[in-house]
């Protein structure tokens, strides 16, 4: 996989030319360097900027894919106001994302925390193994095993809640339970990956500030809080932010289990898009509604762009 | 087999409340597996026994029969051949769509690269659901609706990957490169026969990476496919569990989960550290 040589032999720098040798080589690098990333440049137009073009000019048009669509303006956007299946799905999935965040980076302190101590090997292993793996499972089989766990009838968790004398809910036919159901089906999934995101952070701590803070007579709170946690920031930020915007896209166990509801009470905003999309064919209401998934995750990122900077030049 | 990030080894005092954490740990761990046990010993168990209360952990009696009902219901060889298609299809060509692009922006000076590298970046805050509707009408007009092609095809463009590599390749020297090409090397050899060679553990991180995103993905076949012999595991799975005729039999919805779990649990033993360390270095929460 050999190539002509880009030097050009018998020129010494400085004469005039080696300059028109240089330019030449500057140019032909130019074009080698189209060459390399046009693969990637055609790609991104075909898949990922003119769908986004496309998606924004489908939003001013009504179109159920068959007949000829029809213009309508901003009709689509303000639609998004009054719809309250909309808000509901927004609240929903909201709630669902502030639940997700607070579960994973407290569960997952806490279980890196745990898991960085002088511990049996084996233990040690066990627990890492076990906490991690559900992580690499795919959403699919996820939710079809976690719906027969809480079947009511023969499922695991209801027999065994039942055994330490808890009463378990019909978890997906009742509005009260279903998201908090869900809530612990994606903790199950994906505390893994915070888990080993967070365990990284934490080993980044360095052992002489603790020893130092302990030989300050500092117990292990005050450690944790005013060494641990501060050091470890910029982790605890990333996975936040990360837990945030997968969370908020969250699709497949509703999708999968609950079908949205019972009365629409797991209709997430993706969930939502998805069935106006693909199930009633409202294809310019639908990039609407893409398009406020789209400047959500857009906010979030920006404002951690703009914050995990100020924290570099504060450092 | 290598572990989780280990933690260095620390001698400590033990004290009381060590051993309590320790139980606590223990038991979140058999929580944890618990579905997964029950789950694997649940398929292995013959049909009329299974899903018997206390939960069965121990198949009895045990019987095969679930896992030689699964292609009775559904093409389970060919859903298991089309993912490993898709996933092969989509991981080498992303990898090398990515490497070419990285090198570019690596090692490259052209016009238009800074303009370029943060259009880029910008679209990793396009969700895919946005794109999907005009992709699904691209692929419509294309013709390629319910074929494997439009499962793989929109996958080649991966920015994070560029992104990824790009960095990994700014790590390696640059005098590397001159010293090849007073040699009289060429760019292509520059790239693979050096930056690719050492940027084995990149790489690998990445592949692990893009090969579980395109073997779980659901929402792409969902919208995509429509034939049981074009789908992927993940659909397939769900279509099994649902049905034409009012759903399968647990069990043997239960069968099919472990077949498809269980290679990647013996994967992932077998290569823990390679798993653990590609979702630590690349922080995609997949």
């Amino acid at each position: 996989m050999t190539a002509a040589p880009t030097t050009v032999p018998g020129t010494a720098p400085g004469t005039p030319a080696a300059s028109t040798a240089r330019r030449r080589r500057r140019r032909r690098q130019t074009w080698t360097a189209y060459a390399f990333v046009s693969p990637a440049v055609v790609l991104f137009a075909i898949f990922i900027v003119g769908p986004f073009v496309y998606a924004i000019g489908l939003s001013l048009y009504a179109w159920d894919l068959l007949t000829p669509a029809r213009f309508v303006g901003l009709e689509n956007f303000s639609r998004l106001f009054d719809d309250p299946m909309l808000a509901k799905s927004l609240i929903t999935t909201f709630l669902f994302a502030l639940a997700s965040v607070v579960t994973h980076i407290v569960g997952g302190l806490l279980l890196a925390i745990g898991v960085n101590r002088a511990m049996n090997r084996a233990l040690s292993y066990f627990v890492r193994t076990a906490v991690f793996f559900p992580f690499l499972i795919s959403w699919a089989a996820v939710s079809l095993l976690w719906k027969y766990v809480l079947d009511p009838t023969f499922g695991l968790m209801t027999y065994y809640l039942g055994v330490i004398g808890i009463d378990a809910p019909s978890w997906f036919s009742d509005p009260t339970w279903s998201l908090p159901a869900i809530i612990g089906i994606d903790f199950w999934h994906t505390i893994g990956f915070t888990f080993v995101i967070l365990l990284a952070g934490l080993q980044t701590v360095p052992n002489t500030l603790v020893e130092a803070a302990r030989t300050d007579g500092a117990n292990s709170l005050r450690v944790f809080w005013h060494v641990t946690v501060p050091t470890m920031s910029p982790t605890l930020f990333f996975a936040t932010v990360i837990t945030f915007i997968g969370a908020f896209q969250i699709f497949e166990p509703m999708q999968i289990i609950t079908n949205g509801g019972p009365d629409d009470s797991t209709t997430s905003i993706v969930m939502y898009l998805y069935e106006n999309a693909f199930q009633s064919f409202q294809v310019g209401y639908a990039s609407a509604i893409a398009l406020v998934v789209f400047v959500v995750i857009m906010t979030v990122t920006v404002v951690q762009f703009w914050l995990s900077k100020r924290w570099v030049h504060e450092q | 087999m290598t572990d989780i990030a280990a933690p260095p080894r620390r001698r400590r005092r033990l004290r009381t409340g060590s051993l309590v954490v320790d139980l606590v740990l223990l038991s979140v761990g058999v929580i944890m597996v618990a579905p997964l046990v029950w789950l694997i010993s649940s398929s292995l168990t013959a049909a009329s026994a299974a899903f018997s209360l206390p939960p069965t952990w121990i198949p009895r009696p045990f019987s095969l029969q679930n896992f030689a009902d699964v292609p009775e219901l559904v093409p389970f060889g060919r859903m298991a051949l089309n993912s490993l298609l898709v996933a092969t299809i989509s991981t080498a060509g992303a990898l090398l769509v990515s490497v070419l692009a990285a090198y570019a922006f690596s090692r490259l000076s052209f016009r238009g690269s800074r303009a370029l590298f943060v259009a880029l970046l910008s679209a990793l805050m396009v969700p895919t659901q946005l794109t999907i509707i005009p992709v699904f009408i691209l692929m419509r007009n294309l013709g390629l609706v319910d074929t494997l092609t439009a499962l793989w095809l929109p996958t080649l463009i991966n920015v994070f990957a560029i992104f990824f590599l790009r960095q990994y390749f700014n790590s390696i020297p640059k005098e590397l490169d001159d010293a090849a090409r007073i040699d009289g090397a060429g760019h292509l050899w520059i790239l693979f026969r050096m930056l690719v060679p050492l940027s084995g553990p990149a790489l690998a991180a990445l592949s692990i990476l893009l090969f579980e995103m395109s073997w779980n993905n659901y929402f792409n076949p969902l919208i995509f496919i429509s034939t049981p012999e074009k789908m992927t595991l993940p659909l397939g799975l769900v279509t099994l569990q649902s049905g034409q005729g009012g759903g399968s039999p647990a069990v043997v919805v239960f069968a099919a989960i472990t077949l498809v779990v269980l290679p990647v649990l013996i994967l992932f033993l077998l290569f823990q550290r390679s798993f653990v360390t590609s979702i630590a270095s690349t922080g995609i929460r997949g």
